[in-house]
């Protein structure tokens, strides 16, 4: 368990260390080979997502702030990074779920989303060897670094938007009682 | 006095020029050195994960992360493909070439293994009975090349040896191992195996087979050896990726997960073993160009270079450098302003972030392989997951950076 250094600095010296603390840990997990299951013949499976064999996975890490956390498990071929994303009020909780699922329901396109993200977490990427093989792995690493960000500042527009939406609602309606 | 004449049929041209005096004293030769390269690079597939050169390294066989091997014959610059070997049912894990009897083995992650003999032109495959249940994941012919050593998913090394009645190669297993093996490397005595497994161990085995092997060497492990014995287990802190004995077969090199490089003197029981700390992300494989210098290869997709002072063994330097005049000329305000106004074109990014790596390589390199034998090795070839073949010059290198000279 790792948790994310708390820098004396403003609120963006914070951000920036907790995203580069799980940027080293994405670049040293995603360290992937072809791997033939010890399991099946002739199988090839993400050991990560398997789980059959004890030696062949790493030590899952937590790496935390506040409320937010993501849980990256790694093994030989294969690495699952969760994100739990950080929900301020009740209107961010419903506004994450349905972003998410809105997101993974096109998982396709993404390449390296999960469909379904762990239990206890908001989102899922599971990468394996093939795809190291075929992208970049700093680039893998800047797409999820990039998308947890944008996320954050994406839920907090659309809360922003919707309370802004709901002011105008309420005064036109209210308008017709004055 | 010192002369140095050198000669490079192969690869690009350049001229030696040698000048002396006539009188007796010793005197400076001068050398220029026109277009020596450092290294040659070509791109043979999207992506390979294993090569192996023939004898005279005038044909280089790939796989390219398929069922397919590849072989390519090196005409003047270039390499042509020559011929497509399909026998296969999964990804080729691993590929490698005799040099005296020209014979090739491949092994797939379809636990099947083939021994190819070139008759008539072409390539034709013998059965190896492997008797193994999972994936193959490399495969090394024996110093005699009169056996082949094939590491498994199943746990154990199928030592395969040629039978004369049958016509096939037939196999004897190594146990032992609690996870999948991943890599094999034969002593130069032909008798003696070192393996790396993902059960965080490096094992020495001996593999004497009786019918093949007429006698016994000596070895620091004893004189009875039984077959599948295990000689000397050591301890990682990770899956270990890569093993190699030294060239006098008193060193073993073995490189883990945990990114680090341990190197055993196995010449005295029991063995003293040093561990090196990298810098970066872990080693795949090894080379040594000499008995005191080695070169690593892996996810850093560069080759790194370690050499003992005295059996002290440290990091000395990347061999994949840019030198300082290139790395200054490299970007001017005018060239860095266009780029990124054609990335905020193409890609609707608001900085210019390179996506292309600094080494030559692009990807994680997965294979190295000595193309000069001798005492000191001077080239040698490394391949990637981007699909790049390198080929690299030590003498050029030494004379280029101060800091890489091979001992």
């Amino acid at each position: 368990m790792a948790s994310g250094s708390a820098a004396p600095a403003g609120g963006g010296g914070k951000q920036r260390n907790y995203l580069n603390c799980i940027r080293a840990t994405l670049t040293a997990a995603m360290c992937l080979e072809n791997f033939g299951s010890q399991q099946v013949e002739r199988h090839n499976k993400p050991e990560v997502e398997v789980k059959g064999n004890k030696e062949l996975l790493l030590n899952p890490i937590i790496i935390a702030r506040n409320k937010e956390k993501v849980l990256i498990e790694g093994s030989i071929n294969s690495l699952r990074v969760s994100v739990s994303i950080k929900k301020s009020d009740e209107i961010e909780v419903v506004l994450a779920k349905r972003f998410m699922r809105f997101l993974t329901q096109r998982a396709e396109n993404f390449v390296i989303l999960r469909r379904k993200p762990i239990e206890g977490y908001d989102i899922s990427f599971l990468v394996t060897n093939t795809h190291t093989e075929k992208m970049y792995k700093h680039k893998l690493v800047d797409f999820i670094i990039q998308f947890m960000e944008d996320i954050d500042k994406e839920i907090s527009d659309i809360r922003l938007s919707v309370n802004a939406r709901a002011r105008v609602v309420a005064q036109e309606y209210l308008r017709e009682y004055q | 006095f010192f002369c140095f004449l050198v000669a490079d049929t192969i690869f690009s041209s350049f001229e030696a020029v040698v000048s002396t005096q006539s009188t007796g004293t010793t005197t400076l030769f001068i050398i220029l050195l026109l277009t020596m390269s450092t290294s040659e690079i070509d791109h043979l597939a999207n992506c390979i994960t294993t090569h192996a050169w023939n004898g005279d390294r005038s044909k280089v066989a790939i796989s390219p992360n398929s069922n397919e091997v590849m072989i390519y014959t090196k005409k003047g610059n270039t390499f042509e493909l020559e011929q497509i070997l399909q026998e296969h049912d999964q990804v080729i894990t691993s590929i490698d070439w005799a040099p005296k009897t020209n014979r090739i083995v491949t092994a797939s992650q379809d636990r099947n293994a083939f021994v190819w003999n070139y008759e008539k032109n072409e390539w034709k495959p013998t059965l190896v009975i492997l008797r193994i249940n999972r994936a193959a994941t490399y495969v090394k012919w024996s110093p005699l090349e009169n056996k082949f050593a094939v590491a498994s998913g199943a746990k154990c090394v199928s030592v395969c040896y040629f039978e004369e009645d049958s016509n096939w190669w037939i196999s004897k297993h190594i146990k032992k191992h609690k996870s999948t093996v991943l890599k094999v490397d034969w002593h130069p005595n032909n008798c003696l195996l070192v393996t790396g497994s993902s059960d965080f161990k490096c094992r020495v085995f001996s593999a004497h087979i009786k019918v093949v092997d007429k006698e016994l060497p000596r070895t620091v492990f004893g004189d009875k050896l039984v077959f599948g014995e295990p000689l000397l287990e050591m301890n990682a802190s990770g899956w270990v990726h890569g093993v190699k004995w030294s060239p006098s077969g008193n060193l073993i090199a073995f490189a883990s997960h945990d990114s680090s490089l341990c190197i055993a003197n196995v010449s005295n029981l029991p063995p003293t073993i040093q561990k090196v700390n990298l810098r970066g992300l872990p080693i795949r494989d090894l080379l040594f160009l000499s008995e005191n210098s080695l070169v690593g290869v892996g996810e850093d997709c560069n080759p790194l270079l370690f050499q003992s002072e005295g059996g002290n063994w440290a990091f000395v330097s990347e061999i994949d450098k840019k030198s300082e005049q290139a790395a200054a000329s490299g970007d001017s305000a005018a060239g860095n302003a266009r780029k990124l106004f054609a990335s905020k074109v193409t890609l609707g990014a608001e900085s210019v972030t390179d996506t292309k790596l600094e080494t030559q390589h692009q990807n994680c390199i997965t294979s190295i392989r000595a193309l000069t034998a001798g005492a000191v090795v001077s080239d040698f070839s490394t391949v990637g997951l981007d699909g790049n073949l390198i080929v690299w010059h030590t003498k050029a290198l030494e004379a280029k950076f101060k800091e890489l000279k091979i001992k």
